[in-house]
């Protein structure tokens, strides 16, 4: 099955610094891939120009098979939707007038901003103006426009970085049923929970280089000091993923004084920071 | 790609939401017919002084006003989304530039009752009119593009209200040969040449030097604002 997209060697240069320095993977039909990495690390600039609002420098971009400079018309943008930092609303306009813009704009109807507003838990607010809406409110709103015509790919930029739990939750959860329906998503962010509660896959990205792709389980398994922490009676007892640790844990057992066993797995965090020797945050 | 009347039509009307909510925008449209109002008494059939307020509804109203409007969505950010729908460059443009120009075509003619605008070969009048309109429309549009916040785009909007609506009025007065040369061949000064010679019942072969001068301008003008919007689409 060919990738929804494609990248290969890409890089973008700036005058003095390269954001990105030759970073290539794939994403297929139906993932949620999470970009994972720290600010400055070449998330954002990897979406502007996947999403064709930058030009890149050199390397091979594909979006549904075709090359990025080829994609930006109707056709293409009627296909993804884009949710970044920055809101982009019509403060002066009510919820509901900034999406009744964009029903018309990608021709569908207008039932649909009930259905929206429900899913990211607004119904209720539709008829408030956006200038009086908090800044999680917002974030909601513009989720909603981004999923108003049921875009094949989505892009989503830090999706809730301004968001308390409760509604973090109600964001996942619609993510969730997008992707269920078929909407593959590209996430950015730096928060590793959020990555491994819905990405199928994640790449690690630091100073415009990918250090790692795999799924999180993978991912954690590769990094993991194959170590096993055993509670007993007398208290904690790490030992090694090997025949002496199975001798160990047998023993321990038999002798009635086991209490719980973990395998020592790191968290994605603690792989990022042995990857790069720098923090998610 | 096609043109969408939905699409364009949406667009005007987020516009004229947006704008009525706006007091800026407001203020830009009162402005001129204060003019107007304060010029009535003063004109005594000067041209220069009758036609200042059609001018000045042209650069507030229609320039400022759209410089307003684009660089506004520039700093909210909302311009991109729109780049990123499927709605066309011409709808967006198009879109954006009718409600200004219909407020700027009624708050003109209001100025020109109040002052009493001389009305000679209205065809001719009416085109010199509408290519200042779209002329002064791209100003503006260009200047939204190139300011980052809507109080820079009044920074960079001010010299081209004092070169084209003062220019013609100062020059005279400030002296040197260069200068009133200079003058000359900006279309709001070809503008005041040709209501002269149509007052004194001139006709095309009067204006018509005058009139390829705007038109050269106003065609200008379209091509460095589509220019700009092409290269401001994408980030650097």
């Amino acid at each position: 099955m060919q990738p929804i997209i494609q990248v290969n060697q890409l890089t973008k240069a700036y005058a003095n610094k390269k954001a990105l320095n030759g970073i290539s993977f794939q994403i297929h039909k139906g993932e949620i891939f999470g970009f994972l990495g720290p600010s400055g690390s070449g998330k954002t600039t990897t979406v502007k120009i996947l999403t064709s609002q930058l030009l890149h420098t050199s390397g091979d971009v594909r979006v549904f098979g075709n090359p990025i400079a080829q994609s930006r018309h109707a056709h293409y943008l009627g296909r993804i939707g884009i949710l970044t930092d920055n809101s982009g609303l019509y403060e002066r306009l009510s919820i509901y007038d900034n999406l009744e813009l964009f029903c018309k704009l990608y021709g569908i109807p207008i039932q649909r901003i009930e259905e929206v507003l429900t899913e990211v838990n607004l119904a209720a607010e539709q008829r408030t103006l956006v200038k009086q809406l908090s800044k999680g409110m917002k974030q909601r709103v513009t989720l909603a426009r981004a999923i108003l015509h049921k875009p094949e790919l989505l892009f989503l930029d830090e999706p809730t970085s301004a968001l308390d739990p409760v509604n973090r939750q109600h964001i996942h959860e619609a993510l969730r049923k997008l992707n269920e329906a078929g909407t593959t998503i590209f996430l950015t962010t730096h928060d590793m929970e959020e990555a491994e509660s819905l990405c199928g896959r994640i790449a690690f990205i630091n100073g415009g280089k990918i250090e790692a792709i795999d799924t999180p389980q993978q991912l954690r398994l590769n990094h993991s000091d194959n170590t096993i922490t055993l509670t007993t009676r007398q208290g904690r007892v790490t030992v090694e993923r090997d025949d002496s640790g199975a001798a160990r844990i047998a023993e321990l057992i038999r002798k009635g004084e086991l209490l719980a066993i973990h395998s020592n797995e790191p968290t994605l965090g603690d792989i990022f920071v042995q990857l790069t020797g720098r923090n998610l945050q | 790609m096609t043109f969408s009347m939905v699409r364009f039509q949406a667009i005007v009307k987020k516009e004229w939401k947006d704008a009525v909510k706006n007091p800026q925008i407001l203020l830009l449209a009162a402005l001129p017919i204060l003019f107007a109002l304060v010029f009535e008494g003063m004109a005594d059939n000067r041209l220069d002084i009758i036609s200042y307020p059609a001018l000045l509804a042209l650069s507030m109203t229609g320039a400022f006003t759209q410089s307003t409007m684009v660089c506004e969505e520039k700093e909210k950010h909302t311009l991109r989304v729109l780049m990123l729908s499927p709605a066309t460059v011409a709808e967006i443009l198009l879109g954006k530039s009718l409600l200004t120009a219909l407020l700027t075509l009624v708050v003109m003619i209001i100025s020109m009752i109040i002052v009493g605008f001389p009305v000679y070969h209205f065809a001719y009048l009416a085109l010199m009119l509408l290519f200042s309109l779209v002329m002064f429309l791209s100003f503006g549009t260009i200047i939204g593009l190139l300011s980052r916040t809507v109080s820079e785009s009044s920074i960079i909007g001010l010299p081209v209200l004092l070169i084209f609506v003062m220019g013609p009025f100062f020059a005279p007065d400030l002296g040197g040969d260069a200068l009133v040369k200079i003058v000359d061949y900006l279309p709001t000064q070809q503008f005041m040449h040709a209501l002269s010679a149509l007052t004194e019942d001139g006709g095309f072969n009067e204006i018509k030097w005058n009139l390829l001068n705007i038109a050269v301008w106003t065609a200008a003008s379209l091509v460095v604002c589509l220019v700009t919007y092409n290269k401001r689409r994408f980030d650097k």
